[in-house]
């Protein structure tokens, strides 16, 4: 099955997103998703999402890819319980250990690892597949020939991000984490977490998305240059025929911090282009060409305007600004 | 009693370099493979190499390439072969995909999980175990109670970087390549060789560029909590000094030699202001604490 996953931020988000032919929904519980607040949600909003989701045949996944605190274990694994029981269909998870015990726990759910884990190769997934994931993000790099490498080194299902394939610039998920060494909040008690974090990696506020600000680069003594430390992501249109050919199983469209109107008309239109393609009555990306300029025109705005906000957050927090000397 | 630890890239450094202070060394640069004569991506030079620093007494671990895409595997395959073959004290790995690949070639040789190989729980400790490792290096964002932590609940080592700058970042491409006007066709033309460093006036943000990682502006300093971390019982630690002189890793491994062995004899702490001083002059952005008090990376907390 070719699966269609959109993003619930908000329960208004995810109402929607199913409304428009989404197969599949993804939430974050606060604190434990890599999100801010606003686009996390409480577990009696999950429970609603799985309840209006079940009631029109689909799935819902429930996002923990915060690399837990050894000390927070626990409470990560009663979550799991918790919405397992509630119907949540699987979980995306980042912690290989997280993962081998969930997969002990529940045999039967289904288990995504997140594109947190910094995968690189084929021989990733055949890690995670021993580790007993059923599907493995594939990194924003990759395009066809690492399709096929996946492919041939396990079993384990491929999901891809409706984001073209890009190769140049700081894009490091699960590698990266100048957001908390810069800046960080402190963690106010909520949800029964109530110790340092230090990052959105471990469930904190946020990343500030440093790597989309501006920056001055340079060596030594030369003029340095403005610049940011990766492009801006464009969705996904011409790569799609070619990767359902080649067996993916599930196309994630990003989104949690974005508007609800945004995503819902980004799932109307990837419903339709997808179903194009798999009844094979309209595989030429062409025709979608002049929607989807609109559509990448708005995510970039919208991008933009989020990555704005988080800066202002950045800047405006003075926590932990000051530091002793030591001489 | 102790091993003090740092990594050396290519046959150069390690000709050229003091590490005297040093009770084993890690040999190559995991971020790029193209760095001139790395011992990462250079098999011819291992056996030399080893056989070096093993008559220097000292123990002698090799680095594998941190970010292996799928064409990067056959000749990571080769340089396995040949390491296979020497007596590497441990391997150290941070791509999961080498894990397993160094299990199906049936290795015997210890594993130490490297910087980006994302060891944030005992859990996932644990299922590394099953694969050979035998000491980690925690994420960087762990807290030194989370770090001691994982040791007391592991059958695993816990490898605790005392100083240098903080590995941060790594990408699969050169961001200094990227972006050097000389690069000719894209060509590498070594000018990582020159610091690079991202600076943003408005947040007071520092950070040095290596071309495939990113690492702290202020270097990580543990000098005045070394008592603690003897205390501790914890008794791996490691000097990063990627991308820095040799007289850096000299001085700093001096520096904190001196302070462990007394440490660990039980004679009182002195007056670190003057080491400290010394730490500082190397530093070009001043010194942090990194996370190991619960607080952003580049704070300096200073002595409890």
């Amino acid at each position: 099955m070719t699966a269609l996953l959109a993003p619930g931020g908000t329960t208004e988000m995810a109402f929607a997103a199913i409304d428009e032919g989404a197969d599949i929904i993804y939430v974050g519980p606060l604190g434990w998703s890599r999100r801010p607040y606003e686009s996390e949600m409480t577990d009696d909003d999950i429970r609603a999402v799985i309840d209006y989701a079940g009631s029109r045949g689909k799935q819902v996944r429930v996002v923990l890819n915060t690399f837990p605190s050894p000390f927070e274990m626990d409470g990560f694994l009663e979550k799991v319980r918790r919405f397992d029981a509630w119907g949540a269909s699987g979980f995306i998870v980042t912690d290989p250990g997280a993962l081998a015990l969930i997969r002990r726990m529940l045999p039967q759910t289904l288990l995504h690892v997140s594109i947190g884990s910094g995968v690189t190769n084929a021989w990733d997934g055949r890690f995670y597949r021993a580790l007993g994931a059923d599907v493995i993000i594939l990194p924003y790099r990759w395009g066809e020939e690492e399709v096929v490498g996946a492919r041939e080194a396990s079993d384990i299902g491929l999901e891809v991000f409706l984001f073209e394939t890009v190769q140049t610039g700081k894009i490091c998920p699960g590698k990266c984490i100048m957001s908390s060494y810069l800046k960080f909040r402190d963690w106010h008690q909520i949800e029964g977490k109530d110790y340092f974090h230090g990052s959105a990696n471990r469930g904190a506020k946020e990343c500030y998305r440093v790597c989309q600000t501006e920056w001055d680069f340079g060596a030594g003594g030369e003029a340095p240059m403005a610049l940011k430390l990766r492009r801006d992501a464009r969705l996904m249109l011409e790569q799609l025929p070619r990767f359902v050919e080649l067996g993916v199983e599930c196309f994630k469209l990003s989104g949690r911090e974005r508007p609800t109107a945004m995503i819902r008309d980004l799932v109307r239109f990837y419903r339709k282009v997808l179903d194009g393609i798999l009844s094979g009555e309209a595989r030429d990306m062409a025709l979608h060409a002049d929607e989807l300029a609109g559509l990448r025109l708005r995510w970039i705005t919208e991008k933009r305007k989020r990555v704005d906000a988080l800066m202002t957050r950045a800047d405006g927090y003075q926590g932990d600004t000051s530091w002793a000397s030591p001489v | 009693m102790f091993e003090l630890s740092t990594n050396v890239a290519t046959p150069k450094q390690l000709r050229n370099g003091d590490f005297s202070a040093y009770d084993a060394l890690y040999l190559g640069d995991f971020s790029c493979a193209e760095y001139p004569n790395n011992f990462s991506s250079h098999p011819e030079f291992l056996a030399e190499a080893v056989e070096t620093v093993k008559g220097q007494g000292k123990k002698c671990y090799l680095r594998l390439y941190a970010v292996p895409s799928n064409h990067d595997l056959p000749w990571v395959r080769k340089v396995i072969e040949t390491a296979l073959t020497l007596p590497f004290d441990a391997f150290e790995v941070h791509n999961l995909g080498l894990l397993q690949m160094l299990r199906e070639m049936g290795s015997n040789t210890p594993v130490h999980l490297g910087v980006f190989g994302n060891l944030y729980t005992d859990a996932t400790a644990r299922v590394v175990k099953d694969y050979g490792v035998t000491r980690v290096y925690p994420n960087p964002e762990l807290s030194l109670k989370e770090a001691i932590y994982i040791r007391d609940h592991t059958p695993v080592e816990v490898l605790v970087p005392v100083h240098g700058k903080i590995p941060l970042v790594i990408s699969e491409t050169c961001f200094i390549l990227e972006h050097s006007s000389k690069a000719a066709d894209g060509k590498c033309t070594f000018s990582c060789a020159q610091d690079h460093w991202l600076t943003r006036t408005k947040g007071d943000w520092s950070l040095k560029d290596t071309g495939r990682m990113t690492l702290s502006g202020s270097d990580l300093c543990m000098l005045e909590h070394v008592d603690e971390l003897a205390a501790a019982g914890l008794n791996a630690f490691y000097v990063q000094s990627h991308g820095e002189s040799a007289e850096y890793a000299a001085q700093v491994g001096e520096i904190y030699r001196e302070a462990f062995t007394r440490a660990f004899a039980g004679q009182p702490p002195g007056d670190p202001a003057a080491r400290l001083e010394a730490l500082n002059g190397l530093a070009k952005m001043g010194l942090c604490n990194g996370y190991y008090f619960e607080s952003a990376g580049r704070r300096y907390v200073g002595r409890a």
